[in-house]
């Protein structure tokens, strides 16, 4: 018996004292975020690293004789010497429910203050993109509450549409209306018990902003009751370099964990014109040759393998990317935004001018498009808005020419009657979304001319005071609308009975 | 154009390439390449020099292992060790034991990049860090 004890215990004794290999390396020089290591001959490209003190980093320069690696965490303790070890494992974030309603760093630390998050899935931050077979085309909408986007550049689920314009031009102001516009259908379809339901999460990646614009945003998606379905990814402009090239693979993955699990979520990146400058940052202090604007060769790839992994898979969910551009006095031709351009399925353009004359949101009509929303648009949207397009474009083209004379003949002045009836009809405030049953019967309002007869200067409180009727009196026939999601003879009839009643209020 | 490091960094790995003989540092090269540097003077020489000597370092730290311990070890055990990284990392590998009482109990290997941790310190440090 004391032979098979003895024997038992000499395997425990050898697997106890069994020697762990690592594969280490030493600090050369470390500088800015980024440091250069002797040794760590095993290093695997994008491989986590381990650093003295807790720090991590990622080996992105593999040489002869170094490895450039870039540091995550606190670099004010390491130093020359300092020993580094492989891990054998990328770079992780955890995922999963838990997460929502909570703000974490680019390494998926909470920063709220709330405690630790209660997750043990974990998904890699750098993962390839969904292929050819297993994407299904983009036909279901994502409302963002915004009337002239859900009417005229709709958004699909699966889709990229890119928000680029000059700064304070409101293109974060878009997507804190999307994600809310997402809070209040999600509550909607959860209180109407509807099995198919499927419900959008949001993530929301802020790179390079400042704390207090952060701080701004999350207060704003907590005052309209859209955190709780809100995954905050911070990688302010006091954090290092590394953290905020890092944090949009970080929330792409998160934003993957609800897409693998058969359910949807869209992600917004605010925005990819400061995570480029972190990326060439960190690739000029790696030495990396520099091209156009002193950005590096593949920051092409930097954004589109990050866009492509948005996508609409077939027998799974979904993940919608709003990414962000901030252009220079407008320039969409710079590198940049011609890159996200390219790499998108549309943008929305937002104009200066147009912001400054306080048409808000300020999206030009003439540069926005959607590439394939108009699939996933509703058939009721479609009916009422189908031509508004055209109709604003053709507006400002006449408006353009009618500077130049008063001498105008009675079809033109009625375009552009219309025209500027249009646009009020379009001005929205902030973190304000409509939901999409009222932005039917607004647009069906305006396209059987019931703001005709009302002076310009009225139109935009016509139409509240309109939506204001409809919510508080017509909810049955704004539920047909919703469930229906189509116009037919009866809910036509129903809308004129219900805008002559409105009509003869407000007139009086 | 290519900068200063870049360059001496070249030049250095040319050198280290010469003094090596079957696989090997050969003091012999080594000797006739400093000789050879003194006379004909690179630009940079110092640099050049420097990155000769951490490739040199490099090569070396290859082939002798480092054998750290806490308590006493025999020759036997150093003889064991070298058998078995020599067989691992196929080239012929010589042990040098270097006592170090941080390490509690146990040895630690150095062998080039690679660190073979059999020590109580490492495991306690590998206990408090998966915590």
């Amino acid at each position: 018996m004391s032979t098979v004890l003895e024997q038992i215990e000499q395997e425990i004794a050898k697997l106890s004292a069994k020697a762990v290999r690592k594969n280490t390396g030493t600090i050369r020089t470390v500088a800015d975020g980024v440091a250069k290591i002797d040794g760590l001959s095993d290093v695997m490209y994008n491989e986590m690293v381990q650093f003295p003190g807790g720090a991590i980093g990622i080996a992105l320069n593999l040489e002869e004789d170094e490895v450039g690696c870039v540091i995550l965490g606190d670099v004010s303790m390491l130093k020359e010497g300092d020993e580094v070890t492989t891990t054998g494992r990328l770079l992780s974030v955890p995922v999963g429910k838990a997460l929502l309603g909570r703000a974490v760093d680019a390494l998926g630390r909470p920063v709220d203050g709330k405690g630790p998050i209660d997750t043990r899935e974990f998904n890699p931050v750098e993962k390839i993109a969904p292929g050819i077979i297993v994407r299904k085309s983009v036909s279901q909408p994502v409302l963002t509450g915004i009337m002239a986007i859900d009417s005229m550049i709709p958004i699909g689920r699966g889709q990229r549409e890119l928000i680029i314009g000059d700064r304070s031009t409101g293109k974060t102001t878009i997507a804190i209306d999307t994600i809310i516009n997402q809070a209040k259908i999600n509550k909607v379809g959860f209180a109407s018990g509807d099995p198919k339901f499927r419900p959008m999460y949001s993530i929301y990646v802020a790179v390079g902003q400042k704390n207090s614009n952060i701080a701004r945003t999350i207060a704003a998606l907590e005052a309209a009751g859209a955190l709780e379905y809100t995954i905050i990814v911070a990688a302010p402009a006091a954090d290092n370099p590394a953290n905020q090239y890092i944090a949009p693979y970080s929330g792409a993955a998160m934003g993957e964990w609800f897409m693998d699990n058969n359910m949807d979520a869209l992600i917004v990146y605010d925005d990819l014109s400061k995570h480029a400058v972190a990326y060439r940052q960190i690739s000029l202090i790696l030495k990396r040759p520099s091209g156009r604007e002193a950005y590096p060769g593949d920051v092409f790839y930097l954004h589109s393998r990050l866009l492509e992994r948005a996508a609409r898979l077939d027998g799974k969910g979904s993940l919608t990317a709003l990414p962000i551009i901030e252009t220079l006095a407008g320039d969409v031709s710079a590198y940049i935004p011609t890159n996200v351009i390219s790499i998108t399925d549309g943008q929305i353009f937002l104009e200066t001018d147009l912001f400054n004359q306080g048409i808000r949101p300020a999206v030009s009509v003439g540069l926005s498009v959607s590439r394939v929303g108009s699939a996933a648009q509703l058939k009721a949207t479609k009916q009422v808005a189908g031509k508004l397009k055209g109709e604003l474009a053709q507006f400002r083209e006449l408006a353009a020419f009618s500077q130049f004379g008063s001498d105008l003949d009675a079809k033109t002045k009625a375009q552009l009657d219309r025209g500027s009836r249009i646009v009020e009809l379009f001005k929205q405030p902030a973190f304000n979304p409509i939901p999409i049953e009222l932005q039917v019967v607004t647009l069906w309002a305006m396209q059987k001319g019931y703001y005709d007869s009302l002076p310009l200067a009225k139109v935009s409180a016509a139409a509240k005071a309109l939506r204001e009727f409809f919510s508080t009196r017509q909810d049955a026939l704004l539920t047909t609308i919703r469930t229906k999601a189509a116009l037919d003879a009866e809910i036509e009839a129903g809308l004129k009975t219900a805008c002559d009643a409105w009509k003869a209020t407000f007139a009086a | 154009m290519a900068s200063n490091s870049k360059v001496a960094g070249l030049l250095a790995r040319k050198l280290f390439k010469l003094s090596l003989v079957d696989g090997a540092v050969s003091p012999e090269r080594v000797a006739g390449i400093l000789e050879y540097v003194e006379v004909h003077r690179p630009a940079n020489p110092v640099m050049v020099l420097r990155a000769y000597h951490r490739l040199v370092a490099a090569e070396l730290a290859r082939s002798a292992a480092v054998v750290e311990h806490a308590g006493p070890v025999s020759d036997a055990i150093l003889q064991a060790i070298a058998a078995a990284l020599t067989a691992k990392y196929k080239r012929p590998v010589k042990t040098v034991a270097k006592p170090n009482p941080a390490l509690l109990a146990g040895l630690r290997v150095h062998l080039g990049d690679d660190v073979f941790e059999a020590s109580a310190a490492g495991q306690l440090r590998a206990l408090a860090e998966s915590a």
